[in-house]
């Protein structure tokens, strides 16, 4: 299923100026990777002497040590990715990173390239300087994953790229009207329970929106008050234009070029993202 | 949009070096003046207004009113000559180019001929409902079970195209909600220690202890058996491997090599090399420390069992054990 296995063996240079001046560690970190390893050490730490804490804001730290602080910052990172709701830097830092700030960007590198390695995702800056991050599917979606997935709690996928579709073949840029007056034909209505996305306006208006896939703003002059949707940063990370269109086609039936408009949007989209991207996981300290 | 402004006519400037210094005809056109200020100021109003009725029409079809009431805007420009009236100017101009750029993106999309009714209904299609069922043009007019299916192909559908990541959730939950947890209990113990007197007993029941009891009941048991054989069987001791081993269970055998050492630990039983030199356990009371002989039996040596699959296959064979000595609970 990896498709390219990144070189393990390149070391980091934190790794290798540790193992100049190792000196085999003070602080006895519990090797388990569980959830109670990581919270004894926590708690050691705070019960265990003032010095030593002291100690290893000033020593430099095991190699253990920083082995152990990637691992929780890889199991922080795909919890927080639960929600889908991107993680934002400060966070990271109060909860997992603490003493170890001054070594944070090699931490997260670290990180990010064993959330790679091992599990195929990205780490992916929002957006520049945002320092907020997602995690990204670094593999293709294949024919058989959908059979493996099993359940995945309720379908919002579906849901959400219908409304992606909306807006961009509407011009990037979609009145909330237009998209219940659409949605009202799938049985989903702003104002009533739905039985499987509970309530859609929160979900579209809300959920979606911190999640970072739609925009949702005002628009001026409207009386009565009337909002717009539009793409959010995280669509242009998980999906295309181009994705989209072609999803849009297979419903039709169709080609995507079929769309002349929209098929040159994609792709002046496309060649865009061929060039280089100055955006992804490179943490500025 | 005419941006100069006009000092000429009106005498609203304050340029009263004038040469005529006629103050009453001034005061005269300055209150006439306030009336056209006005005036236009309601015009403006008026036009705002307007124009904001018609919004829907202006933007959706192909009409003129905006041209128009750019227009007439225009025209009211002229009179404006101070402040107030031009921040109404302004005002319009920002209606007026918020419409235009409406305009202007319904024009884009006129050109793409994407249809959303006709996406609907092929959505329907593309799930395989047959929406061609009378009266029934709505996915809210089927079944739920029609709908849920509809909703999980689309999701089918979508999720392939998407780089979206499957999401971790563990089975203890995360450790997040924990987190608290732990911080308390060290405080805790510290404040415990500090008490006086019945320090052991306290520090011992706050051991983490479920494993800790379920350690020393079965060590308990395994003592009682033990006992009970040599009662029925005096001064003869138990070899240890028939003792220990289960020949059904490879784990079991383990577990109950560590329950025994814990009853040697405690000084309940011995473990002595016979003859053969192989390892039997004896009971230790009081007569037979009186008896022994052996002056260094007071002390206690260290030993280390080590146990592989092989060779507890290889002792169930050669010494022909059939059945476990300690049964389990």
């Amino acid at each position: 299923m990896l498709q390219k296995p990144r070189a393990r063996g390149r070391p980091s240079t934190l790794a290798e100026s540790q193992r100049d001046r190792d000196r085999g560690g003070d602080e006895a970190p519990s090797t388990s990777r569980g959830l109670g390893g990581s919270q004894e050490t926590r708690g050691s730490r705070s019960l265990g002497a003032r010095s030593s804490q002291a100690a290893s804001a000033v020593e430099p730290r095991s190699q253990k040590q920083l082995e152990l602080k990637v691992a929780e910052l890889v199991q922080f990172l795909l919890i927080k990715d639960q929600r889908k709701i991107p993680i934002k830097r400060t966070d990271i830092l109060k909860h997992v990173i603490g003493d170890y700030k001054d070594v944070f960007p090699d931490l997260l590198k670290l990180a990010a390239e064993r959330l790679q390695y091992v599990f195929g995702y990205q780490l992916v800056e929002l957006e520049s300087k945002s320092n907020t991050y997602i995690l990204v599917n670094s593999l293709e979606p294949v024919e058989g994953d959908a059979e493996v997935r099993g359940d995945q709690g309720t379908p919002t996928t579906g849901l959400l790229m219908v409304v992606l579709g909306l807006i961009f073949m509407k011009g990037n840029s979609i009145k909330e009207t237009e998209v219940w007056d659409f949605l009202r034909r799938l049985g989903v209505h702003p104002s009533k329970k739905h039985f499987i996305f509970g309530d859609p306006k929160k979900l579209i208006t809300e959920d979606f929106v911190r999640q970072r896939y739609l925009e949702y703003r005002r628009i001026p002059h409207t009386d009565p008050v009337d909002y717009e949707f539009q793409w959010g940063p995280r669509t242009n990370l998980e999906t295309s234009k181009m994705k989209v269109l072609q999803f849009v086609a297979k419903v039709h039936k169709q080609d995507p070029k079929d769309w002349p408009a929209q098929y040159c949007e994609a792709l002046a989209d496309e060649a865009a993202r061929a060039r280089p991207q100055p955006g992804v996981a490179a943490p500025s300290s | 949009m005419k941006v100069e402004v006009m000092v000429g006519d009106d005498s609203c400037s304050d340029d009263l070096s004038s040469e005529e210094g006629d103050i009453d005809t001034i005061l005269l056109g300055m209150v006439a003046d306030e009336e056209q200020c006005r005036s236009i100021r309601k015009q403006y109003r008026q036009l705002i207004y307007s124009v904001q009725q018609q919004r829907d029409d202006i933007v959706n079809t192909a009409s003129e009113s905006l041209t128009e009431a750019l227009e007439e805007a225009d025209v009211l420009f002229d009179g404006v000559s101070r402040t107030r009236e031009a921040a109404l100017d302004a005002q319009f101009l920002v209606l007026a180019s918020d419409l235009g750029k409406e305009k202007a993106k319904q024009l884009n999309s006129d050109m793409n001929f994407f249809n959303q009714a006709a996406f609907c209904d092929l959505l329907f299609v593309f799930v395989g409902v047959n929406c061609l069922e009378e009266g029934k043009n709505q996915l809210g007019d089927y079944d739920e079970s029609v709908a849920l299916a509809f909703w999980e192909k689309i999701q089918k559908e979508a999720t392939s195209w998407t780089l979206r990541t499957e999401t971790f959730h563990f089975v203890y939950g995360s450790f997040k909600s924990e987190s608290s947890a732990p911080k308390p209990r060290p405080r805790k113990r510290l404040e415990k220690i500090e008490e006086n007197g019945e320090m052991p007993t306290k520090l011992r029941k706050m051991y983490p202890s479920s494993n800790q009891e379920a350690t020393e009941k079965e060590v308990e048991r395994i003592l009682g058996l033990l006992q009970t054989y040599f009662r029925k069987y005096p001064n003869n001791p138990v070899s240890y491997f028939e003792f220990v081993i289960d020949p059904n269970s490879f784990s079991h055998t383990v577990e109950n090599m560590f329950y025994v050492s814990f009853i040697i630990r405690d000084g309940f039983a011995r473990l002595r090399l016979d003859q053969d030199r192989l390892p039997i356990l004896e009971p230790i009371n009081g007569n037979q420390m009186d008896e022994e002989d052996d002056p260094s039996s007071l002390g206690s040596k260290q030993g280390v069992i080590s146990l592989s699959l092989q060779d507890w296959k290889n002792i169930v064979a050669t010494f022909e054990i059939s059945e476990a000595m300690i049964t389990s609970s």
